[in-house]
């Protein structure tokens, strides 16, 4: 996107398509990459009370992150607006949760006669000693929710547009308000929320149980997905996408199989949702049908709106935005909580109205998105002081 | 058999508010093209004005028939300010946007509204007191009885559906409307005016919208969930068919009879759940074999 300084020539297709072109961008990387490693998660070095709170922000940003990254995949590449995107969040959040409560479970099992629960009691116990059930869950979570997407991206065959929001929206319904609420919450007798205990969540020798170890394996997370994102979307899966999504009917003459690559964009949207559903489970040690309710699906929805459809550091400015100016609006809200205590008890329905006041001025005002600004910015300094 | 007959009939009254809503909601698609998210918010905001206004009204009037007719006439009023607003304020800018930010913005607008609903109102179900309409079951042969409620809302509803459409058929404004809706170029060289036209299908869609909610309310009480309303719209109307009238009305009748029949025969196959579900399920069933619904307009889309 951004311009390379004169007398840069590429030589190579390989130079042509590189991430990070010039030295100044990988410096930028560099210092980047300092800060998330190294700043922000040891910041309560520098300040004990902050450091902690922030952290905490930090692993809800990371958690948006991963969600949203699913929704810009399908609305900003494919085109396929879904607006139920926390059915498939929840379906990876219960599927790990099920793996790691049972597994261990199974592994505790003795003198099992039926030969394939046999096997499986096996697999469990070489999983749970080399602490590869967690990694096994991320990887199975992420399967079935992709799956579960595909089964509710179907109707995308024959229908486009507003009808196949209607189907996303049912999908949010029958899967969180109607299948995980009656029946897979019901699984072992156990009412509303499973909890995990927390050494399950091991990654071999590592076990992932404090705020900066959730937060690490966040970063390590969004890492990974948006560099298979990026990569898919120069690939051709991802050229498909963005033919689609630009003309479906003219992507179909010019020989893309468009109703696989949507199956295909479902699926992958629904494996990010998954593993996203997988970190909320590992940052709270506990899942609930009421983590994902239809608010969610639609505001990771505004999310990408306000960071800008169809850009990957979009996703990440605007789960930036929402986090971060949500946050502050509770700090900016304290002060008049003396005066009008209501404030503060409703703090919740103000965050609701805020959240569509913002998205709607945005669509209105700005509608490329927090990503357009940015690329103005660069562009502004990438040309100065001669600009026009 | 009596089990049946008393699902039908009280679906179809349940069902007369859902075509209530529906068609609200169709006339906004028709005339502007915008496919509103919003409309739960809507019937939530005018279940509460009109709540609010009847415990105002009630203690000096005395009577609860007239202070409710008061009530509702105040609803309309306020509701068709609020519908001008919105549509000036918001969708009046979106006119050529995509569909998706158009869309998003009317869930933006309902997230708005609700928030601002519940900071006003708070989450607590309230009801009508003194009650507008007996709870005392209407028998009607046999043993197949009818709420009062249920009754005096199928009433109003029809009431104001032929109200509503005899507003399109007759009316110079809603002639323009349909003009409009048909062939926007044409009805704007003819000198309506799209402006006002959109304008007054939002009106009127806050006006409709404000009295399925309070119906509805008057049956349950009026809390948040009110707004679930504004989602079994959307299977009645994608049943009907996205730009059709009686397909809006057709769509929400049948909607609301198959919502009872789920609830009476499937309920005890699960352990809950199935009341609110059963029209979503049924509606992807619907997109997957006949998506442009019974008498939508199929389009054809050439690049």
């Amino acid at each position: 996107m951004s311009w390379l300084p004169c007398g840069i020539y590429h030589e190579h297709y390989r130079q042509d398509h590189a991430w990070w072109q010039t030295p100044f961008v990988r410096g930028k990387m560099l210092f980047l990459g300092l800060g998330i490693f190294v700043l922000l998660p040891f910041f309560d070095l520098i300040s004990p009370d902050f450091g902690p709170y922030l952290l905490n922000v930090l692993v809800i940003l990371l958690y948006t992150i991963l969600a949203a990254m699913g929704v810009q995949l399908l609305i900003g590449f494919c085109g396929q607006v879904t607006l139920g995107h926390a059915a498939f969040v929840a379906v990876g959040a219960y599927t790990a949760a099920l793996v790691l409560m049972h597994g261990p479970e199974l592994a505790r099992m003795t003198e099992v006669s039926n030969p394939l629960l046999a096997l499986l009691v096996g697999i469990c116990k070489l999983g749970v000693k080399a602490g590869l059930l967690y990694p096994a869950a991320i990887i199975l979570a992420g399967l079935t929710a992709g799956l579960w997407c595909v089964l509710f991206g179907l109707p995308s065959a024959k229908v486009k547009g507003f009808y196949l929001i209607m189907t996303t929206i049912a999908a949010q319904w029958i899967t969180v308000e109607f299948f995980i609420t009656q029946y897979v919450s019901q699984i072992g007798g156990r009412a509303q929320a499973f909890s995990i205990m927390p050494d399950n969540f091991a990654i071999g020798p590592l076990v992932i149980d404090s705020d900066k170890k959730v937060y690490f394996l966040g970063v390590v997370l969004v890492l990974l997905l948006t560099a298979a994102m990026a990569n898919l979307l120069r690939s051709k899966p991802g050229r498909a996408w963005i033919a689609i999504r630009d003309n479906d009917i003219a992507a179909e003459a010019m020989g893309v199989n468009i109703v696989t690559y949507k199956l295909l964009a479902f699926f992958v949207a629904g494996a990010m949702g998954g593993v996203a559903g997988v970190y909320w489970l590992n940052y709270n040690y506990i899942v609930s049908p009421e983590h994902f309710q239809w608010f969610w699906s639609l505001w990771w929805v505004g999310v990408i709106l306000i960071g800008g459809v169809g850009s990957i550091h979009g996703t990440i400015f605007g789960s930036m935005f929402m986090v971060f100016v949500l946050e502050g609006l509770k700090f900016a809200l304290i002060p008049l909580g003396d005066v009008f205590p209501q404030l503060l008890d409703r703090f919740l329905f103000i965050k609701e109205a805020v959240f569509g006041l913002a998205i709607a001025l945005f669509l209105i005002y700005e509608p490329n998105g927090l990503a357009y600004r940015w690329w103005q910015l660069k562009n502004y300094f990438n040309l100065w002081p001669f600009s026009y | 058999m009596e089990v049946f007959l008393n699902l039908v009939i009280s679906g179809i009254m349940v069902g007369s508010i859902y075509a209530l809503v529906a068609l609200g909601w169709v006339l906004i698609y028709k005339c502007s093209g915008v496919l509103n998210l919003a409309m739960g918010e809507l019937t939530l905001i005018g279940a509460y004005v009109c709540l609010s206004l009847y415990t105002w009204f009630v203690r000096p009037i005395g009577q609860p028939t007239l202070a409710f007719l008061l009530a509702l006439a105040g609803t309309l009023v306020i509701g068709a300010c609020l519908g001008l607003l919105t549509e000036r304020f918001f969708l009046r800018r979106m006119i050529g946007e995509p569909v998706l930010s158009v869309i998003m913005v009317t869930v933006g607008l309902s997230f708005f509204f609700k928030g601002v609903v519940e900071f006003i109102w708070g989450t607590d179900t309230r009801v009508f007191t003194p009650e507008v309409f007996s709870k005392k079951p209407i028998p009607l042969m046999g043993n197949i009885y009818l709420d009062s409620v249920y009754l005096w809302s199928f009433v109003a509803s029809i009431i104001l559906l032929i109200v509503f459409v005899s507003f399109f058929k007759y009316t110079r404004w809603g002639l323009a409307m349909q003009a409009t809706a048909d062939d926007e170029m044409a009805a704007l060289s003819l000198g309506v005016s799209a402006k006002f036209v959109y304008a007054l299908a939002w009106a009127i869609a806050f006006m409709a919208a404000g009295v399925g909610g309070t119906l509805l309310g008057n049956v349950n009480g009026i809390n948040i969930s009110v707004g679930y309303l504004g989602l079994l719209v959307l299977p009645a109307v994608v049943l009907g068919g996205l730009n059709s009238v009686p397909g809006a009305i057709v769509g929400g009748i049948i909607i609301g009879v198959l919502q009872n029949l789920a609830d009476g025969y499937l309920s005890q196959f699960t352990p809950g759940g199935v009341k609110e579900v059963a029209p979503l399920a049924f509606m992807v069933i619907l997109l997957l074999f006949k998506p442009y619904g019974l008498w939508g307009w199929e389009r054809i889309e050439r690049v």
